[in-house]
């Protein structure tokens, strides 16, 4: 019931995940932040099984970070996906496999073009514009073929994250606590004030 | 089988037997023409638990019966009356069975009934439910209420709770006693009344577009579009709902049909002009 | 239904024609039911050769970075492009060193001889075994879809332009009865010293 979104506009990729740290029926902690910043143009957001998705994530943020330091310049996201994805992969037939699921997004350093990447915890990788784990998918990717645009500002692309969320609160069986949302931009990635006491009501 | 009758049969809501008493009369009942509710039971101790290995192609890829499943089919009520939308694909497993299936059942003239799950059960009961509401107006001289039709199928299904029916269907219809009215009948027995429901696997797609854009106020070209936008976003993203798109607008004076139309057109043009659906390559790059 | 070779769907098609071949792919790449992506494609190119893989999503990825590899270390040793019945024999073997625990991919093989100029195409189950064919190869959730309209709509000596026709065609219908693949494909023609790359704008449900 982990909710993760991800959309990219016209110079920036928002991420998005649900506050709530879930362990079978109660919600530990209402504050979660699901993210890791790999560097400066990229971060990841992650979800699936308890201990795994920090211990994956913090890995492969050492990594792109020791990356970073060694060679005084930063993989673009679609380096780092492909890279994550082959830990991911070799984790798979290992003999204990990572259980994640992760978006990475981010501007690449020298083009400032934004993308976003999907992977699975099977490590299948796909470059898509919007993306989402978990229910939310479900819910909604529909919304965003429809009202997502590849040059969305980042102030119309908050306004559709919050109609994915708007249907989530009104549509999923568990309350999820809100959403922290950043934004990569060629600036780098800050927070992003978000709404989360809205209520909205079932038609 | 006496035990098996005595245990599956209730307080009998219809004064009709549910099960023949006789297995051997069921099984050769072909003189009873038309709708017949004497079906023939498979003489094993547990029916439903046969019925399920036979069938569940979810849990047993190889089950020797598979029953189309896969759809998107969702209604809502608004100011000027109902629209009713379903898309007409229906899969066995990932095979493609028919693109041109018609889950809108036309009960009456005034009454539409929705289809997923088990097309059989559906188009079976949705028939059925029609000549109860024929047989309801011949008797008291008016139309049924779309609230007693509804409950007539809701404590049908309900009989047969457990034994393997699969429909989750709408009953959509506007009487001068209750205007419009909308209700969700499953074969668990629920039976609700509503402004608005997606039923199938490609539900939550319809709700993501719905849920959105609706408002009671809507006007009937805006929502007949609504209706036809939210099915086509679950036909985009649901592998199991496609087809074609069939809409209907349920008035005081009966239904209207929309069309039955190709989802293809429709979503290129929806791409093309529209900009939507940005995540399709149309172009190499 | 939860078979790895039928969690993301998928095919792939390869047909032999005069003096050419063609091989063609869908673009779905899903999540048993939910369309995740409309831009996956299955088929890769090494130097003169063509690779289709179909099956289970990471492996497509991981098979074609394996073999990206493979075919460039050949090309710095040797000095030439890999031919494509050797490519083959890569393949078969590269898949059987992972007999007891093998990727979930069903790859298929398309190109022309770089010496005689004569089509090649082949298709392989996923441990290696072999499928040499003189007319067609096909692969993935819509291979039986595939088989129909390739029997029936293949014949011998096409040239480029009605091969492409043929293999369209065959494609398009065969996803459109397969619920998990379609929504898009690409389609590659090879002649000698000409590779034509086309996109065909299948149904989007």
């Amino acid at each position: 019931m982990e909710v993760l979104l991800g959309i990219t506009g016209k110079d920036f990729t928002l991420i998005a995940a649900s506050k709530a740290a879930m362990r079978g029926a109660t919600i530990l902690k209402a504050s979660d932040d699901k993210t890791r910043q790999l560097n400066k143009h990229t971060l990841v957001a992650f979800a699936g099984e308890a201990g795994d998705t920090i211990q994956f994530s913090e890995y492969i943020q050492a990594n792109a970070q020791l990356y970073s330091m060694r060679n005084e310049s930063d993989l673009s996201p679609s380096a780092l996906a492909h890279y994550v994805r082959g830990e991911l992969a070799s984790s798979l037939r290992s003999r204990k496999p990572y259980n994640v699921n992760l978006l990475l997004g981010g501007v690449d350093p020298i083009t400032h073009k934004p993308s976003l990447f999907w992977l699975d915890y099977l490590a299948a990788l796909a470059p898509v514009p919007y993306a989402a784990h978990g229910y939310a998918q479900y819910y909604c990717l529909s919304i965003l073929d429809k009202h997502h645009h590849p040059d969305m500002t980042l102030v119309q692309g908050i306004k559709v994250l919050e109609m994915c969320t708007d249907e989530l609160k009104r549509r999923l069986p568990i309350d999820f606590k809100g959403m922290t949302v950043k934004a990569v931009t060629k600036d780098g990635v800050r927070d992003i004030e978000f709404n989360d006491d809205k209520v909205v009501k079932c038609a | 089988m006496d035990s098996l009758v005595a245990r599956y049969s209730r307080p009998a809501t219809l004064n009709r037997e549910t099960f023949s008493e006789d297995l051997q009369d069921g099984l050769h009942d072909d003189m009873n023409p038309g709708l017949s509710l004497k079906f023939a039971m498979p003489p094993v101790a547990q029916p439903s638990a046969w019925l399920r290995a036979a069938t569940d192609d979810h849990a047993n890829p190889n089950c020797p019966i598979k029953i189309a499943h896969g759809t998107t089919t969702l209604a809502f009520r608004f100011q000027g009356g109902i629209i009713v939308a379903t898309d007409s694909r229906a899969t066995a497993g990932n095979w493609i069975a028919s693109q041109t299936v018609k889950k809108v059942i036309e009960i009456n003239s005034c009454l539409l009934g929705t289809m997923a799950g088990g097309a059989a059960d559906c188009q079976y009961w949705l028939a059925w439910l029609g000549m109860q509401c024929r047989l309801h107006e011949l008797r008291h001289k008016r139309r049924i209420s779309v609230a007693a039709a509804s409950k007539i199928l809701a404590n049908l299904v309900y009989q047969y709770k457990g034994m393997g029916l699969s429909m989750g269907t709408m009953c959509a219809g506007v009487t001068k006693e209750e205007g419009p009215a909308l209700y969700y009948i499953d074969s668990d027995g629920t039976r609700l009344a509503g402004n608005l429901f997606c039923v199938g696997s490609g539900q939550t797609f319809a709700y993501g577009v719905l849920d959105a854009e609706y408002r009671y106020d809507l006007g009937a070209d805006e929502a007949l579009e609504l209706g036809r936008r939210s099915i086509l976003a679950a036909t985009h993203r649901d592998a199991y709902s496609g087809g074609y798109i069939n809409l209907y607008h349920v008035k005081e004076d009966g239904w209207v049909k929309h069309g039955f139309s190709d989802t293809n057109p429709i979503f290129w043009k929806t791409k093309l002009e529209k900009g939507e659906f940005t995540n399709v390559t149309s172009a190499l790059d | 239904m939860s078979s790895p070779f039928s969690i993301n769907g998928g095919a792939c098609v390869a047909m032999v024609g005069k003096d050419c071949v063609a091989i063609a792919c869908d673009l779905r790449l899903g999540l048993q039911a939910l369309t995740v992506s409309n831009n996956f494609p299955k088929i890769f190119q090494y130097g003169d050769v063509f690779l289709g893989l179909t099956g289970l999503a990471t492996d497509v990825s991981t098979v074609s970075d394996l073999f990206r590899y493979k075919v460039n270390m050949y090309r710095l040793r040797e000095e030439r492009n890999i031919a494509p019945s050797t490519f083959a024999n890569l393949v078969s073997s590269s898949l059987y060193e992972r007999r007891f625990g093998p990727y979930f991919v069903s790859p298929v093989v398309a190109g022309l001889d770089p010496k005689s100029g004569r089509p090649f195409i082949c298709g392989f189950d996923s441990i290696g075994c072999i499928d040499f064919a003189k007319d067609f190869i096909v692969s993935g959730t819509a291979s039986e879809q595939l088989f129909g309209m390739c029997e029936s709509l293949w014949e011998p000596d096409l040239g480029p332009d009605d091969l492409f026709e043929t293999i369209s065609q065959a494609l398009l219908s065969a996803v459109d009865r397969d619920a998990l693949s379609g929504w898009g494909a690409h389609v590659y023609i090879v002649e000698k010293d000409k590779v034509t790359k086309r996109l065909l704008k299948g149904r989007q449900d």
